[in-house]
Parts: C-alpha cells; structure tokens; sequence
C-alpha cells in the first residue's frame, strides 16, 4: 500500500474544492450558523494547503470539534431526522478537514461527502441539482483516482472518473428501475417538524393559487367505474367562497342545511385517493351526491371528511353533473350578493354598458365574458402585484391576471348587478394516466371559478377564466399548458421568431421538467409496479430476475468494451513470427510450446542448411523485438522483411 | 492446469509455479478483491440506501445505485490496470550474507494504455507509472539471511487504481535465485600459517612484506602491484613480485579456521578469502572434498565464494 509521508497538494485543494462546491447549495437549507462554522473549517484548511502551520493542534481541534457539538445543540434538533442529521454530517465534515493526515482520512471525508450530496436530495429534487451533483461526485471520484495515481495529473484524473461515471449510468438507471421500492415501516420515520403542505387554502386573494400552479405534487386520484366525464366538466369542487372585503374571499358561515339538489343524466361512480392534506376537504367531481360516512355535504355543496386528512385515504363518491340546486334561501341570498362597500362609478359605468342592470343575468353573463374575451385582458401565471383596490385596477389597468383575478372579478361584477354569486376553489382538470386508467389531480390543477345563481336552475357554474384561455378548458393533455401559456403572453413583445423558439424551449423545458417530476422523482411503489407490470413483471421474484439478467447483459457490454483491445505491437511481432512458422511447417518443421525460439532455429537449421543464416536473422531480430531491451519500430520493419523474403 | 490446481489457495498468495518465461498477466493471474476502503465505500451506499428509502427519496436512491454501479465498474478497471503487463525476470547478483540481494525485473506494457499506478513488491515495494509500449526494469531486492542459494519468492505485483476501492495484484514466481556467500566473519584473525605446499620447510614468511623483483604485467595481477613510477616515467608496466612462490602464498584451509561449528567456521575462512583477494596475495583454498590451487583474481575469488556458500 502506498504511504505518502505528505498529502500531495494538488490532491487537497482537487478535494476541498469538490467539497466547497457539495455544501454550498445548502446555504438555502442549514442555519447560517452551521454554514459559516463550515466555512470558516473549510477556508482555514484552504490556508493549511500552502500554509501548514497554521493548521490547529489536537487541542484545537478538541475545543472546535467542543463548539460543533454546542452548535448543534443550541438548534434543539437532537441528532436524528432531515435537518439534524444534515446538519450534523456537514459540521462533522468540516471538523475532519481539519485532521487530515493518512490517506485513510481522505476516503473519510469523501464518504462523508457523499452522504452530504445525498442530503442535498432531501431538499431538492430538480433536474438541475441532479445534474450538479452528479458533476460534483465526478469531481470526488477524480479526487480518489488521483489518489491513486503515482503522479497527480489533474485532467487525467478528472476523465477516468467521467468514463467510470458514464460506464456506471446504465446499470445504476437498470437498478433504479428495477430495485423493488417499498415503504418505509412506521417506526423509521423520524418525527418530521411537521411540513405545511402546499395546497388550497379556505381564503383566497387574487393571485394566491398561482404559486401552486408550478407544484406538480398530486393531489389524489380518481378511478372512475365507468365512463369518465369530459375534460370541460372535470370540476373538483373545493371550499366555497363567499364573503369578500373587496379583497380577500372567505367563505361565509351559512344559516341553514341546504336542500340536496336534484340530479339528472347519467351518474359517474368513482374511487377517490386522497393523498395526505392538512384539510379534511374532498374534492369530489361537481356535483357529489352519493357518499357515505365519514364523508359529509357541508352547506357550500363541498365534501368534508371526518376522518383524519393527514394519511392517504380512499372514498366512493357518486357525482352527477346534471343538477340543479333549486331556490336560496334569504340568507343564502344576502351572503351571496354581500359586497365590501358602494362600488365605484367607474366599475357601476362598465356594469350598465353590459347591460348589467337592464337585462337578464343569463345575458349579463355573457356580455361580460364577452368583454373579457374581446377586451385586452390576458392570461398569466406571475400577474402583477396590485396592493390597493385589486377587482377595479385588475379590471382597468394591468388586465394580466390567473384564475382567481378573473373568479373574483366576475363574481365581484355579478353582485353589483344584484344576481347572487360566490367564487369556488378546487381542481379543474386532471390528466389520464393510461398505466393505472385513472385520472392524476396535481397542485398544478388548482382553480378558482364562479358560480351564479339562476332563477329555476339554482347555483350554475361560470368559469371565466375560460373566456380568456379555452386552453384551460379544452382537452388539452399537455401539460405545459399553464407555464407555456402563461409566459408566453408575458413575452408578448419579443419579436416573433425568437418568441416562437422561446416558447419551444420553454415548452420542452417544462415538459421534460414535468417528466422528470413524474417518472424520476415521483417514481414509488405504485409507479413502478404499474410501469413493470407493462412488461410483464409482476411480482418480486420477476423483478429479481430481470434485475440480474439486465445487469448481467450490461456487464457483458461493458467487459467486451473495456477489455477487448486490438492486437498490438507485441502482438504483431507475434503474428510475423508465427508466419515465419507457418513457411517453416511446409518443411515438417513445427514448432513445439515450450521450445525457445533459439532451439527451434538450431533444429531448423539443420533440416534446411541452405536457409540458416536467415534463419539465424529472423530469430535474432524476433527476440531482439521481444525480450529485448531496446526493441524499436525499425526492427519490426525489418523483421517483416525478412519474414516475406524468406523462401523455405 | 486443472482444476485442483486452480482453486489452491497458494495462488492467491505466493503465485502458480515458478518460471523462467515472460509472465503475461490475464484473467488467471490476476486477482481482485476489495479493499478495507471499499468495504467502506459499500458501507456507504448501504447507508445511502437506508436514507433513501427513510425519505422514500429517488435521487438519494439515484445516488446510491450510481456509486453502486460505480463500485461494480471499478472492478473491470482494476482489471485492466494490471492485465496485458508482461513480467519477465532479469539477472541475479551474488551476494554476502545479511545484505539485501538484488533481482532485476522487467516489466513491460505492450498496450495503449498508460498504467497510472503499479506497485510491485518483492521485501520492499516500488511504485511507479508505464506510459504506453514501454518498458520498466527494476532491481527488487531480498534480505539475505543464510548462505547458500536464496530464493527471490514471490513477486506481487498490484494496483488499487482507480479508485482505491479494490486492490488487485498477480502473485508470480520466478525461477530466480541469488547466490548467497557466508557472512564474513569480525574478527580479523591473521591468515592461517601453514607449511608450504612445496618446500615444507616448517616456516612460513608473511606474504606482501618481501619484495623480489619486477615482472612485466599480465593480466590477472592485482591493480595495487602495478609498479606505478615506472609506468609513469613511460618504462612499461610492471608488476612488482613478492614473497617469491612458496613463502607469498597461503592456503586458506577449513581445518585451520577457528570457530565452534561449521557456520563460524566458513565465516571465517570467508574473512581470509575477502582479505586475501583485497590485499592481492595468492591464496590456496581447500574445503572438505575440495581444493583448489593458490590462486588470485575475482574468478579464483568466486569460485572460493561459492563453494564456501555452497558447502
């Protein structure tokens, strides 16, 4: 084993860079604390690279490795789960730099900062950590292999480490997708400083939903028994909201239990999969009207559970959506046409010029999706922040709005012209997952939308948004639709062509975001069964199966493209000679194994007198070539001469 | 070799049978097991494994099955940094008990590939990098302890390129040996006085005090009897005579050399031959069952060297 009594420079700084670069993105996750302890070991052991002395003492050590602990303590996390244990690696990396004498502590530390990459993972999971982590470990592998190395040669390290990582991806992409994924029991789950999760909240302001839009987390999903109802009524009905101070939406608290409305057509059955919500809300298909405990019709039509949202669940639900709520009560109606305070001149002009006051609400409704339609109003995910008066500035200045702008708009609108109306939240949409037959509802589905209510009809539903962006609506499977969308109207004044290859890049770059959500990040349990199954695997024992018999064909591509070299030079000196043979074997004369080149010429020479002083040259230059000390090219040259001017 | 012979232990460790011919290392010779590193690199994706299924995190499990899949590859690597080296043994040199013998080797790398790090270790180790078509020739050397002839034993060579992960290496053996002489013994005992092999006259002067006459210079005799001033003055080269040809020689006998056993006994009688050779006397030399005539010159002094190593 190779001792080296100094660490080569080149190996440090190669290593603490590698390292520098694997903590950093965790600037965003740790305490500052922790991060600037870790950098002050990180940049004093820089120091210590050209400056030895300056390296501490065991003593120090001792009291540093002292205020680590004290550190970690003082952040009252204890030792175990996703933040302590970060935490704890990256001061405990930073200690060990700090100690690096043998050999043995450098694998140390690199394992140490591995463990550190992975933990990275914990926090972020986009194509672009990946990638910079997978370059990141390139550069720790190269720091072994010039460890390695008799000589440190920087660049050479760095490419055997790339050719050993892209040699490594096939089979770590076989086991990745074979490797049996199983949940974790209960006990080893740490207890999490519980996680808000995202999701749909019982208040709404303009602009609130569009941050969960660019979440692709699921929601639930829905198996339908049946037919599965068309994409333009896939409404997934959530809290209602009522109750509004010209600004923010709140639901109201509603008098009296409703009627249950009366339903038409055909009914869709489905199972519902909740996956865990902080709120105990089911977004059933609009309208739901068969359930049974502990699912219950609140007042706003909106399923609620009295089951704990906290783990995944499954619900039957029956939805119709054919219906007709029939007539509101009094304090139905007062809640429904509540507004913040006397609406402006401005937004009662733009009311009466849709005819808002003198006309049916079914043509009110229409005139002013209309105006939205025909009027400059466009369709983004990152609408302008309006603080003061957001309905009336959204409707006469910015125009550049998401859903929950045009809901609150619209409804705003409806009750200046006293007809009843409320803002609903939840799920538009969903996409069909063809593995599994089921309808997937993401974060990304969130929507606000209206419903008004009619006279003989009851509540009907009113998407505004729909007026703006029937991609919305429309059965759209791409699921860039809303980011595409969105962005590209904000990029609306680039010039055409490089806006058309903009909004291709971005189309690709979220759809293969998207993908890599789906198939990488979200690939668990249920995925890839549904995804092996496709191939037929189907049980455990197959998936060992495949697993070996892939990696194994793999390995033996890998051998054939490693080890499987062209003849070489000493081959070829070979290769004449055995020519020379196969010129002496006409004569009966065979070389034996074993029998030394210098015998053979001696019984050679015997058998053809006449040939032995080529004989004696070819076998002078052969093991010149071949044992020799200082065999040159020049000599196979010559050899090959001699050999095809040798008559036997 | 069958199949017996193949799965001896012995192959692992001290090689198959010794050799003469170049040993080309390939997929019999060489081995590759992991070292105490790589059990710490597969202790580290276990733990990687363990967080990502914790997590139920897939990059963490990405991770984990890349190092995996990095530690696999790794052993098709060391592999290759030792497979298609040929080792061949070079020459031997005799020398004094308890000093290192020498053996050279040489090793030479027919491929394209440079071979960033080879260890090869006979009692001590040598490191070193072989660009591409070349060859390296190296003296490994071998605390001697006996006389006699010495063994080279078992020449390793390894690797734990690329990464540290596995150590792999190729035990062979060589025909090689070195000739070891008797340690020469401290004592500087005078040379043994003995009658003279002719005159038997029961007396017998030092050697190298009396001094006779000149003699025109043959080749053979010792350099420090070179009369220098006359070659200097241009008269020729002369080798200065003493003693004369019975009192100038001695006879270095085993019965004469003192010591309790055998072993004490040729060390000393190697002292004499050592000091006999450097002060330029002719020195008979007889063992048991051996005897040869007074003589000088390192082809006398071998061969007393030999059959003192041998006997």
């Amino acid at each position: 084993m190779m001792m080296k009594t100094e660490l080569d420079k080149n190996v440090l700084i190669f290593l603490l860079s590698a390292i520098g670069l694997i903590v950093f993105p965790h600037v965003y996750h740790i305490p500052t604390a922790v991060f600037g302890f870790f950098c002050l070991l990180l940049a004093w052991r820089f120091a210590g690279v050209w400056k030895p002395n300056l390296l501490p003492g065991t003593a120090v050590i001792f009291l540093l490795a002292a205020c680590g602990i004290a550190l970690l303590y003082s952040l009252h996390q204890g030792i175990f789960g996703r933040d302590a244990g970060t935490n704890l690696f990256i001061t405990a990396l930073g200690l060990k730099l700090l100690e690096i004498r043998k050999e043995r502590d450098l694998y140390l530390i690199s394992y140490l900062a591995f463990i550190v990459a992975a933990s990275q993972f914990l926090y972020e999971q986009s194509i672009l950590m990946a990638a910079y982590i997978l370059l990141v470990c390139c550069l720790l592998l190269a720091t072994l292999v010039t460890i390695n190395s008799c000589k440190a040669q920087t660049l050479a390290s760095l490419k055997t480490a790339l050719i050993i990582t892209v040699q490594a991806i096939p089979i770590a992409v076989a086991l990745f997708i074979l490797f049996p994924r199983l949940e974790a029991p209960r006990w080893m789950l740490f207890n999490e400083p519980r996680q808000t999760r995202s999701g749909l909240s019982d208040t709404m302001e303009p602009g609130s939903i569009s941050n969960l839009v660019k979440s692709y987390e699921l929601v639930f999903r829905v198996k339908f028994a049946g037919a599965i109802p068309p994409p333009e009524q896939r409404y997934w009905r959530g809290p209602v909201l009522s109750y509004t101070d010209g600004k923010r939406w709140t639901p109201a608290a509603f008098l009296k239990p409703l009627k249950s409305p009366a339903v038409t057509g055909a009914p869709y059955q489905y199972t519902m999969l909740m996956e865990p919500q902080d709120k105990n809300w089911i977004f059933a298909l609009d309208m739901p009207k068969g359930f049974s405990p502990p699912l219950s019709l609140n007042a706003g039509y909106q399923l609620i559970t009295s089951d704990s949202p906290g783990k995944r669940a499954e619900y039957q639900v029956t939805s119709y959506t054919d219906y007709n709520t029939g007539p509101i009560n009094p304090g139905e109606y007062r809640t429904a046409t509540q507004l913040p305070g006397e609406p402006s001149d401005r937004i009662k002009q733009l009311v009466s010029r849709l005819h808002g006051f003198d006309s049916p609400p079914d043509d009110f409704i229409k005139q002013l999706l209309n105006h939205f339609r025909a009027e400059d109003f466009h369709y983004t995910l990152t609408p302008p922040v309006i603080e003061e008066n957001p309905i009336e500035s959204f409707l006469f200045k910015t125009r550049y709005g998401f859903c929950s702008h045009y809901a609150s708009a619209f409804v705003y609108l409806m009750r200046v012209a006293h007809i009843p109306a409320r803002v609903v939240t939840g799920y538009q949409g969903g996409e069909l997952n063809p593995v599994g037959d089921f309808l997937e509802i993401r974060q990304a589905d969130a929507h606000a939308w209206a419903e008004v209510w009619l006279e003989n009809r009851g509540w009907v539903r009113v998407d505004p948004t729909a007026a703006i962006a029937p991609e919305r609506i429309e059965p759209e499977i791409n699921v860039t639709r809303q980011t595409a969308y969105g962005i590209a109207t904000a990029d609306k004044y680039l010039p055409l062509p490089a806006y058309n290859w903009l909004k291709h890049t971005r189309q690709l770059w979220t759809s293969v975001d998207y993908n890599w959500q789906r198939w990488v990040i979200n690939y668990d349990n249920k995925s890839q069964s549904g995804f092996l199954s496709s191939f037929g695997i189907n049980d455990l024992k197959a998936m060992i199966y495949w697993m070996i018999a892939v990696i194994g064909s793999i390995t033996a591509v890998l051998c054939w493209f490693l080890l499987y070299q062209k003849p070489k030079t000493a081959d070829k000196v070979l290769l004449i000679y055995s020519r020379f043979c196969n010129k002496l074997a006409k004569h009966g004369l065979v070389k034996n194994p074993g029998e030394g080149a210098k015998d053979f010429a001696e019984r050679a020479k015997i058998k053809l007198p006449e040939r032995a002083e080529a004989i004696d040259r070819i076998t002078a230059v052969f093991i010149r070539l071949r044992y020799g000390r200082t065999a040159t090219g020049e000599d196979l040259q010559q050899l090959k001469t001699l050999v095809g001017l040798f008559r036997a | 070799m069958n199949l017996k012979e193949r799965f001896r232990l012995s192959r692992f460790i001290s090689g198959e049978k010794a050799v003469d011919e170049p040993v080309t290392l390939n997929h019999r010779r060489i081995f590759i097991l992991p070292t105490q590193r790589g059990l710490g690199f597969a202790v580290l994706i276990a733990l990687l494994l363990l967080i990502a299924f914790v997590y139920n995190n897939n990059l963490a499990y990405m991770l984990a099955f890349l190092l995996a899949s990095v530690f696999f590859v790794t052993i098709l690597h060391s592999y290759k940094s030792l497979s298609g080296l040929v080792v061949q043994k070079g020459r031997s040199k005799a020398v004094f008990a308890g000093k290192a013998a020498g053996f050279e080797i040489h090793i030479n790398n027919p491929g394209d590939m440079e071979r960033r790090q080879i260890h090869i270790k006979l009692q001590d180790s040598q490191s070193l990098t072989m660009q591409p078509q070349s060859t390296a020739h190296i003296t490994l050397y071998s605390i001697t302890r006996q006389r006699g002839w010495h063994e080279a034993g078992t020449v390793t060579v390894s690797s734990t390129f690329p990464l540290g992960l596995f150590r792999t290496w190729s035990p062979i053996r060589f025909n090689l040996k070195a000739l070891v002489y008797p340690k020469p013994a401290h004592l500087e005992i005078p040379f043994p006085v003995t009658p003279s092999a002719q005159g038997q006259q029961g007396f017998s002067r030092k050697s190298g005090d009396d001094f006779y006459g000149l003699q025109q210079y043959q080749p053979g005799d010792p350099i420090k009897h070179i009369h220098w001033k006359a070659f200097a003055k241009g008269l020729g080269t002369f080798s200065k005579q003493y003693g004369g040809e019975d009192s100038a020689q001695i006879r270095l006998d085993y019965e004469l050399a003192p010591g309790h056993d055998v072993e004490q006994r040729l060390s000393q009688l190697c002292r004499w031959v050592v000091d006999a050779e450097q002060t330029g006397i002719s020195y008979g030399f007889s063992l048991p069952g051996l005897k040869l005539p007074p003589d000088n010159g390192p082809a006398h002094y071998r061969k007393c060297l030999e059959a003192l190593a041998l006997f």
